[in-house]
This record gives structure tokens, C-alpha cells and sequence, in this order.
């Protein structure tokens, strides 16, 4: 479920951000390499014998026509639409976050906004304390300690199993539970693969993790644990309140998922240098962290990423 | 129905306590709330409030009727809210109707007054076209789009803004009919007499969670909530409604507390409500011409 932020401009600011995208736009169609298609758009093939129409397309009055919104791709004889605001598509090596929704034997299956659930088996990760694991029915018993229903687990697409099914494993301390911050969701197609999906944020005491599914986690950050499990079961609302998250993590915290939350409801590219963009320029104009999705700066950073995108091309010209 | 791992709900908890929520919201703020009026051209009058992510809509209906024997100089009002499987998918089928029970006898309770119609935000004698024969009957039906917390309060704005925009065509009576029979009326497609909402109160709804109490929860911080005090407030800081949810218990002083925070807040949203419908209205009447 994506829940879309709503933002009511007044007259001016209305103007001004209609003026950002026609900008955005205009570079945009100077600049662009792929082909953009809407539904009934016709695909130019230049009449090349044995097409394959792909997903996406359809043929009318002999030519290919798009069935949906989105960029064309081509695969040697076959022509199809990637559409943009699509579920989120598995490639192997992707670094996923993702919710826990069922434990079932061997295995913890897990909601990453694909078609279906992924799998996590047991066998396919490295336990959080580092041991090795040995293979009884009491280590299978033992699941829930590792996940349980509803964590956030970070982990990697392993592959597709002969039956479709999707495989994750989490084979090193980076993977695993994600704890003290907050998940957001945003559309998969605006986080792009990149070396780096890990970011630890120093300057801000942050974890943020750009899964490609389009869950991104904001969060404290930890420190990777390889020893023991902590054991604090029961402990008392005094003990709870001390380890709350520090407040000026907190507020660190909840700028960067703002400013996620922003570029998101705007439609951007979400990358590390986004992120903390935004988050700077909101510092450094003193807007408050709840203002950050206000009309006003809705507006600022669109045309912020305006003068980007210039400054970006003038200096591909030279 | 939401989900949250344990971490998560401690980092709701922790920023409760802490006076820093999750988007950066103190406990007694809102999110930014937005409405938009005349959505529904076939209805006497409509609006559409989002308060983030939660989205609504409200239209009012009037049709003549025969007031109620006990109560002949009143018109009915009446109020019905439909939860709708687009803004989740338990609300698919039967699901939604538990949920939609809740809103619309909450509403009607914070909106309607008493039985006998005293303390209604709408002035139900406005209502009476001939005394004991004919009245307005309104119809009220919210629609909840997306829910992302906080209906009561996205609702009750919304009916709010919905009144404002309601025109209730004049009527005029024939002067013939007398005595037992049902008089003849005349209904006007031209004239309008429009409502006084300066009464119809807002609802704030404080969640309870930890220790401490917040105004507009979102999904996942309603999920933790231990209880919930809905109070309506009108314009003059009069509570007009009180309602209270969840399971665990309130002790007496928290909840005078709850009801003086609730006033506090609602002068707020009430001149951030106004000025939403004034300026929704402006720009209704501008596409109008």
C-alpha cells in the first residue's frame, strides 16, 4: 500500500511549480536517450521483419503500439514497455528490504512490493551472532529468534527457483534485521541500481538502506554486531525510555525520511546525494522537519533541482 | 492491520515521548489538511478533505420529507459513511462495515446533538418548510478514499466544508392547501438559501500512546495506541461530543486533561479549516464562471 502525499499549493506556488516541470521537461527531451511512451503511442520499428511484441505492446494496422506508460526496450528482436509505475522487478544481486510475513518450515517468507512473496530459507543466511549453524529440528524450532512476523529484513535476491519462486539470502553481517528507525515506501522504479545501497551516514550518526524494491529504511545506526545476541527481553518502561533513540539522531532521522517522503511525492530520482541535498537545503533555509512537506518547499526543491539539471547539461556541453 | 516489528513500534513510542514523531510532527500538530469543494456536481453539496494521506469526501443530499410526529417543527439529518475497498483492501466486501458503523455513529454523535435535535451543529428548525407536513431531509454520506489515520477528524472537516457548500433550493408553499391535506410545493431550480455552519463543531481526536497523548495519528501511530478520546469542539469552545475508543481504561482527571488539550488544538485547526473552505469556495466559484 503507497500512500501519496497530498500538498495544496496556493496560486503562486502553483505557477512557479508548473514553470519547474516544463523546464524539467524541456531538458528532459533534450537530453534523453530512451524512448518515453504512453498507451496508443505508436513504437517506431522501421518496418524490420519478425518483431517480437513484447509485454507492453500491441499491433494495430500493422504497426506496434504501446499498451502502457513507460520507456521502450529492446532485446534484439523483441520490443516491449518497461512501465514506470510497476511493482518492483527482481534482478539477481539486488539488495531488497523487506517485511516478514509468514515463518514457515525452513524458510520465512517475506512482502518485498513483488508480484509474489520472496523466500528467505534458513539454510541461505548467516545467523546473527556469526555461529555456525547446525542443521537439527531444534535450530528450526529456534526461527523466531532470528525473525519474527513483521521485522524488516535487509537481504540479496539469490535467484529464481525452477518453480518461479523468488529466492533471497543474507549471507553477511550487513543483512539481516533492521531496528530503531522507520521504513518507507516509495515507487521502485525511483531508486536506480547503483554500486552502493548500504549508506552510513556519519555526519548524521544514520543507517539508510536504498532497497531496490523501493522500501527504504531510515534508521539509527548500529554498529555490525558478531557476538552475542541481545538478551533484554523484559525489561522495564524506565529502562525502555533510556534507550530511546537520542534526539538529535531522531531528528536527523526524520529529516532524511522527509526528505525521502519529498523526492518521492515529486517524482525524483532517489540517490544518497538527493537525499542529503534535500536534507542540507532544509537545514541551511531553516525549515522545520514537519514544514519539509509543506507547499513551500515542494516547490523550492523542484526548482533547486531546475538549476541542477542546467548546470548538469551546460557542463556536458563544456 | 498494520504490521510493525518491534523495533519500529519502539521508534513510535520513543518519538512520542520524545516530542518528535516520525514526520517530524510535534504531538499536537497536524498534518497539513486540504479540501476542495463542490467534487460531486449532482450533490446539493460536496467536498473533499485530505488531511497527509488520508483522503475523504462528504456530499449532502436534500430531499423533502415528512418530519417525525414528535417533533414537528425539525427537519432529519442524517449521517452514513462508507469505508471503500480502494483505500484498503480489508475493507473489500463486509470488511469495511464495522469500521463504517464506528465513524457514522461517531459522527453522528458529535455533530447531530441530542435525540431531540438540541445542541445540533446544524440548525434543524432551518430545515421545516411547513410545520408537521414537510421538511428537509439530509442526507450526509462520507466516502473514506485512503486511510492513513485519523478518519473522524478528516471526516468531520469534511462535512464541515460540505455544509458551507450546500444550496438548498427555496421552496414555496401554495397557499391553498389547508387542513389534513399534504400542501403542494413549489421547489426552485434558480434560488439557493445556504447554510450557517458556523456551528458545526470540528472533532479532535487525541490518541493515547505511552504516557502521552497525540492529535492526528497516522496508521502506525493509531496501531499503538492504547485508547483514544474523540471530542468535537464548536467555534466557541464549547464541547459539543466525547467519544472514547480502545480497550484500556482512562482515569478521570487524564481525560478533563485530554478535553482541554482537545479545545486548545481545535482553535487551531478551526482557523486553518476556515480559511481552507474560503479559499475552496473561491476557487469553486471560479470555475463556476
Amino acid at each position: 500500500m503507497m500512500r501519496e502525499l497530498h500538498v495544496s499549493l496556493n496560486q503562486t506556488q502553483r505557477v512557479r511549480l508548473q514553470a519547474a516541470f516544463q523546464h524539467i521537461s524541456d531538458i528532459g527531451s533534450q537530453a534523453s536517450s530512451g524512448l518515453l511512451v504512453s498507451v496508443s503511442d505508436t513504437i517506431p520499428v522501421n518496418n524490420e521483419e519478425g518483431i517480437l511484441k513484447g509485454h507492453g505492446t500491441s499491433e494495430r494496422d500493422g504497426q506496434v503500439v504501446a499498451t502502457l506508460c513507460g520507456v521502450v526496450e529492446r532485446v534484439n528482436k523483441l520490443v516491449y514497455v518497461r512501465a514506470l509505475r510497476a511493482r518492483y522487478k527482481p534482478e539477481v544481486g539486488d539488495i531488497i528490504v523487506g517485511r516478514v510475513i509468514e515463518i514457515a518450515p525452513k524458510r520465512w517468507r517475506l512482502e518485498i512490493n513483488f508480484s509474489q512473496d520472496a523466500v528467505l530459507m534458513l539454510q541461505s543466511m548467516n545467523l546473527p551472532d556469526g555461529i555456525q549453524r547446525r542443521r537439527t529440528a531444534v535450530d528450526e524450532l529456534n526461527m523466531r529468534s532470528i525473525f519474527e512476523e513483521n521485522d524488516v529484513v535487509c537481504a540479496e535476491v539469490r535467484g529464481f527457483q525452477h518453480d518461479g519462486s523468488l529466492h533471497l539470502q543474507a549471507r553477511s553481517q550487513k543483512y539481516g534485521k533492521l531496528e530503531r528507525g522507520q521504513l518507507l515506501r516509495v515507487p521502485a522504479y525511483l531508486v536506480k541500481r547503483r554500486k552502493q545501497h548500504f549508506h552510513d551516514l556519519e555526519q548524521y550518526g544514520v543507517d539508510l538502506i536504498l532497497g531496490c524494491n523501493g522500501f527504504i529504511w531510515v534508521g539509527e545506526h548500529v554498529v555490525p554486531r558478531d557476538n552475542e545476541m541481545v538478551e533484554d527481553q523484559e525489561s522495564t518502561l524506565k529502562d525502555k525510555e533510556q534507550s530511546y533513540t537520542q534526539l538529535e539522531i531522531r531528528q536527523n532521522i526524520c529529516r532524511i525520511a522527509n526528505s525521502v517522503r519529498l523526492l518521492s511525492a515529486l517524482g525524483f530520482a532517489i540517490s544518497v546525494d538527493a537525499i542529503i541535498d534535500t536534507a542540507e537545503a532544509s537545514k541551511s533555509s531553516n525549515i522545520d522537519i514537519k514544514d519539509m512537506l509543506g507547499a513551500e518547499f515542494y516547490v523550492q526543491i523542484a526548482e533547486r533541482e531546475v538549476q541542477k539539471r542546467i548546470s548538469l547539461l551546460k557542463k556536458k556541453r563544456g | 492491520m498494520v504490521g510493525l516489528s518491534a523495533g519500529e513500534r519502539q521508534f513510535i513510542h520513543g518519538g512520542i515521548a520524545q516530542d518528535l514523531r516520525s514526520d517530524g510532527r510535534q504531538r499536537l500538530q497536524f498534518r497539513p489538511i486540504s479540501v476542495q469543494t463542490g467534487v460531486i456536481p449532482q450533490a446539493n453539496g460536496s467536498a473533499r478533505a485530505t488531511l497527509g494521506a488520508t483522503d475523504v469526501i462528504a456530499s449532502i443530499k436534500a430531499e423533502l420529507g415528512k418530519p417525525a410526529p414528535l417533533q414537528p417543527d425539525k427537519g432529519k439529518v442524517s449521517i452514513f459513511i462508507d469505508c471503500s475497498p480502494t483505500a484498503a483492501p480489508v475493507f473489500e466486501g463486509r470488511g469495511g462495515e464495522e469500521l463504517s458503523a464506528e465513524l457514522s455513529v461517531g459522527l453522528q454523535r458529535c455533530l447531530l446533538g441530542g435525540k431531540s435535535g438540541a445542541g445540533a451543529g446544524i440548525d434543524l428548525s432551518s430545515l421545516i418548510v411547513v410545520e408537521g407536513k414537510v421538511c428537509w431531509d439530509l442526507y450526509i454520506d462520507g466516502l473514506v478514499i485512503s486511510s492513513d489515520g485519523n478518519l473522524l477528524d478528516a471526516l468531520a472537516a469534511a462535512i464541515k466544508a460540505a455544509l458551507s457548500n450546500t444550496g438548498i433550493p427555496k421552496v414555496s408553499v401554495s397557499v391553498g392547501a389547508s387542513g389534513e391535506d399534504q400542501p403542494e410545493v413549489d421547489v426552485s431550480d434558480e434560488e439557493f438559501m445556504q447554510f450557517d455552519t458556523s456551528g458545526v463543531p470540528v472533532v479532535v481526536t487525541l490518541t493515547k500512546v505511552g504516557r502521552h497523548y497525540i492529535v492526528d495519528a497516522t496508521l502506525e501511530e493509531e496501531s499503538q495506541m492504547s485508547s483514544a478520546v474523540s471530542v468535537s469542539v464548536n467555534r466557541h469552545g464549547r464541547v459539543c461530543g466525547l467519544i472514547k475508543r480502545g480497550g484500556t481504561g482512562l482515569d478521570p482527571s487524564v481525560v478533563l486533561d485530554m478535553v482541554s488539550v482537545a479545545k486548545h488544538a481545535s482553535e487551531t485547526l478551526i482557523a486553518v479549516l476556515d480559511s481552507e473552505i474560503a479559499s475552496a469556495e473561491a476557487i469553486d466559484d471560479d470555475d463556476a464562471i
